[in-house]
Formats: C-alpha cells, structure tokens, sequence
C-alpha cells in the first residue's frame, strides 16, 4: 500500500508521517518511509535527533556527487537505490531521503531521481510506504492515476492550512486517490466546523491540540518515544490501525 | 565507486555580483520553515518600512497564498499583473516582454498595497495545477535577477516573502537579498530549516543572516530556539493572538490591530535592520 501525506507547510505532515510509519512497523508491518520534501525533516519524527537527521544523504546528491555504485546513475532501480542509500530507523523502518538542496554543494536537480518518480515507482505490494511530500500540491499534481492509494491531506483550523489542504484534495480526486483528510491541532468545536465547512465532502479525522506533540517537536524527539499514552498521539495510532487494517486486507 | 561526469548546472547565476554593497539599498529576504510567520513578518515590515518614508516593493515568490493578506491587498489578482508583462515566444519559456525590465516591472505590473507598497507576484496553483506557475516563473526570475542593474530602484526597500524552506534561496529566487530575515519557531523542525537556509545565505549567497525567534510565549522559547540554533537571535516576536483574528477576517494584522505586540516587534525590527545598514555605510 501507498500512502502520501500533503499538506501546507507546518500543519504537521512530519510528525503524523513519522508516528505512522513507526506505529506500522510496531505491529509487524513492512514499512519504507519516503522523505520527499526537499527540507527533510521525518527523520526527527521518526527519532533520529537533529544531528541523526542531517546525516541522512539525499539520493540526488549522493548520484550526482558519484557515490552510487553504477557508472550511470539511470540504470540503478529505484529498489536498488532504497537498498544503497535507506537508513533503519527504529522499530524497523526504513527511511530514505529523495533530495535535499540545503547541502554547499547541492548536486542536481535536473537528473538522478525526483521526488515523484520514487513515489510512483515504488514497489508498493508487501510493504507500507508512507510518502512524507513537501508542502503545497506540487509533487501531488505530478501523480498519475493510481499511483498512490490514500493521501492524508493535513488540515490546520486557520483558513491558508484549510485552503491549501482543499487544493491537495481537489488534486488527489482528480487523480482517483483516496482522500482522508486530518483535523490536526484541533482545540474544540469550532476549529472542526472551519474545517468541516470546506473540507466535509471527505472524511475526517480528528488529531487534537496536543501539548506532548508540541514537546516532542520542541526536543527533536519522536512523539512516539516521548508519550505514546497522550491524546494526540493516540489519535494519530488510531490513524495508523486503520490503515494497517486496509493493507492487510490489500494483501490479502 | 567512480564519479559521474554529469555536468552540473549551476541554481545561481554565477556571472552576478552577489557581495553585499556597503551602505547599499535595504533589500532583504524572509526566509524559514512553514507556519513559522514569514507573511505575517514580512507584509507587516514593507508597511512600517513605506510608513517610514521608504519606497517599498513587496516580492512575493511562493506559488501558494502568502503575502498579499498581511499587506491588506484582500484581493490578489489571479492571474497576476505579472503575466502582462510576459510573452510565450514560438520556441522557448516564457519570458519578458522585449524592453520591460525591473523597472517597468516595478512601476506597471505590481499590485498597489496600502502606504504605497507595491507587490510583486508569482502565480499562485490553483486547480489547473501549476500553469499559472510555470508562466510566470521566467519572467519573475527574470526581474529579480536583474534587479541589481535597476540604480533606480536603490533608493527602494525591497522585501521578499520566500516560500518554506531552503529550495528557493538555494534555487536564485532572491539573489537581490543582501540580508536573509531568517524566521524560527521553538520547534526543532524550524530551526533546522533556519540552519539550512542560513548555510545557503551566508555561503553561496554571500548574504547576511539575522535570526528571529517567531511564536514566543516565554523567555524559555527564545532559550530554545537559540539552543538549537546554535547562535543568538536579534529579535523575538511573541505569539499574538492579533495574527490569527485577523486572518480570520481577511484583513493585514498591521491594520486590524495596529498595537498588537507583533505589530511593535516588527516596528523593532525594522530599527534593527535600518541600523544595520546604516552600519554598513
């Protein structure tokens, strides 16, 4: 199974990926977690540290620096380079980082692999991969049909989250993906309906205001590992089971 | 292991004078992760500069909504004025009209904020996907590249709202920036995104990084956000309550509450930065 995440920028995409992809690998799932923002971040969420998470070398730099092991970069497959270039994260997760263009020398991005071609060519049959997308709608209007089962489309209670979470839905249903839209940081009642009132024609998830989310985020530490007990975090969990309920019944 | 002899193309364009002029025109960038405030940041500066008697040009470069609400422009112009000044030749991208320069740009195809701001606009995505975009991206690559060769633009204060993190510094989006605003959250996510982006200032860019610490709601924020940078900050600005009231109803933050305390962390902002040049000189 597949699964993107999207969303503006700070509405949490990093921190529901991260627990997800960890909460996945708990309960016996095979889980590759795809870092497809160009400011990689899902390594802090998933409890590799700050410094852990710098370390982590982006494909596109590594080919177009010459650390692949192939002459020419475009005959590697793209599970051959998850193979090279993944890191374990704990519980079992492997996580690979597409790009990133923070790096002196910043290594090309007209070749090698983007983002979207190791979203839509990842085997995604027997494992979970779970696609942790820059924000806005980019890397989603570059999808073909069929090419992802389900976008989480992260939602904040503030009008440019909520707008910019109806645009990635509207692009994911153009492509035929499954739309599940998460309420993130929500505080009551009235944040829900801001965010019913565009968003209602999808379902949605609630993830409440949750203070240990904030701490974790805070001290570069996976909310999984900090307090697995806390309202957000639970709610992200129960995220995280029924998906793994849909890729069990995918597999069977 | 053996190197690739791909051949890389530089994001930059090398062939331009990237060192900061001394006691050159305040031209400056706002820069960092997400939701950490750069619009609100931003929008609210180019007003209190133009308060100040500067003439201000507002650059918005962030394909999604971003600053066009804090300048009080409720309306941004879709497609933007921008695209007018664009031609689509038989072969090739999008680009500049023949004999439209930064200038013309400037003066003709910008969107008129309170104060007298002007505001310049990339196309925003919307359902067509990104073709709004992509046509306008040439041609405001094209102005802002040669904003330096503008003498008279110099005397204007050039404000830039860059989108999340470090692609588009590193990608020439804002080579006119001598300063990098760099805005943090405490949170560990933004203050890498600070650290990516100041690498890229400072190095490549040759520019200078002042660091805010943004959301604040106690001294131990500032605390962190230092810690994890790694160095000081110049500035906090607290959380304000202001900025999502006025989001909510459509209107800049500058002018529904102009008393807010994020109002007057701009204000010192804004010192900051005219002292700085100042400096330089």
């Amino acid at each position: 199974m597949k699964i993107a995440v999207s969303g503006k920028g700070g509405a949490g995409k990093t921190t529901i990926s991260g627990t997800i992809a960890r909460a996945l690998a708990r309960s016996g799932h095979s889980v590759t977690a795809v870092d497809a923002d160009v400011n990689p971040m899902l390594g802090i969420s998933l409890g590799l540290g700050m410094d852990g998470t710098e370390r982590l070398a982006g494909i596109r730099q590594e080919l177009s620096e010459g650390r692949g092991d192939g002459e020419h970069e475009h005959a590697h497959t793209i599970e051959g380079l998850i193979e090279r270039f993944g890191e374990d994260a704990p519980d079992g997760v492997r996580v690979v980082v597409a790009s990133r263009v923070d790096m002196p020398d910043h290594g090309c991005l007209c070749c090698g692999v983007s983002a979207d071609r190791l979203l839509r060519e990842i085997e995604g049959t027997g494992r979970t991969v779970l696609g942790d997308l820059e924000a806005g709608v980019g890397v989603l209007s570059r999808m073909e049909v069929g090419s992802l089962d389900v976008v989480l489309v992260v939602a904040n209670p503030t009008p440019k989250s909520i707008e910019v979470a109806r645009r990635a839905a509207q692009t994911a249903v153009a492509r035929e993906i499954r739309v599940l839209v998460v309420a993130n940081r929500v505080t009551g009642n009235e944040d829900l309906e801001a965010i019913h009132a565009v968003l209602g024609a999808h379902e949605i998830v609630v993830v409440p205001e949750d203070p240990v989310i904030a701490r974790a985020d805070a001290e570069a530490i996976a909310p999984i590992d900090l307090d697995d007990s806390s309202p957000g975090v639970r709610a992200i969990l129960a995220i995280s089971e029924r998906l793994a309920a849909e890729a069990t019944l995918q597999a069977a | 292991m053996s190197p690739t002899t791909a051949v890389r193309p530089p994001l930059w364009p090398v062939d331009m004078p990237l060192e900061p002029r001394p006691g050159g025109p305040l031209w400056l960038a706002v820069a960092g992760k997400g939701g950490a405030g750069k619009s609100v940041i931003s929008g609210t500066l180019a007003r209190v500069l133009a308060r100040r008697g500067h003439h201000v040009l507002a650059i918005d470069s962030d394909p999604m909504p971003g600053m066009a609400h804090s300048l009080g422009i409720p309306e941004p112009s879709t497609p933007p004025l921008l695209m007018q000044a664009a031609v689509k030749p038989e072969k090739g991208p999008w680009r500049l009209k023949p004999g439209i320069g930064p200038v013309a740009v400037t003066r003709r195809f910008t969107t008129p904020a309170p104060d007298g701001v002007r505001l310049l606009q990339l196309g925003k995505a919307d359902q067509d996907g990104l073709a709004p975009v992509t046509a306008s991206v040439s041609a405001f690559l094209q102005t802002v590249r040669r904003m330096h060769e503008a003498r008279s633009l110099y005397d204007w204060a050039i404000v830039g709202d860059l989108p999340a993190g470090p692609r588009q510094p590193a990608a020439g989006f804002s080579p006119y920036a001598r300063l990098y605003v760099v805005v943090v959250e405490p949170t560990s996510q933004s203050a890498l995104t600070g650290r990516r982006v100041a690498r890229i200032a400072r190095g490549p860019l040759g520019a200078d990084v002042l660091f805010v610490a943004s959301k604040i709601t106690g001294p131990d924020d500032r605390w962190l956000v230092e810690r994890l940078l790694g160095e000081p900050v110049a500035l906090e600005v607290p959380r304000d309550l202001a900025v999502s009231d006025a989001e909510r109803g459509l209107r800049a933050v500058i002018d529904a509450a102009p008393r807010s305390p994020v109002v007057h962390a701009v204000q010192r902002l804004a010192d900051i930065i005219q002292a700085r040049t100042l400096e330089a000189a």
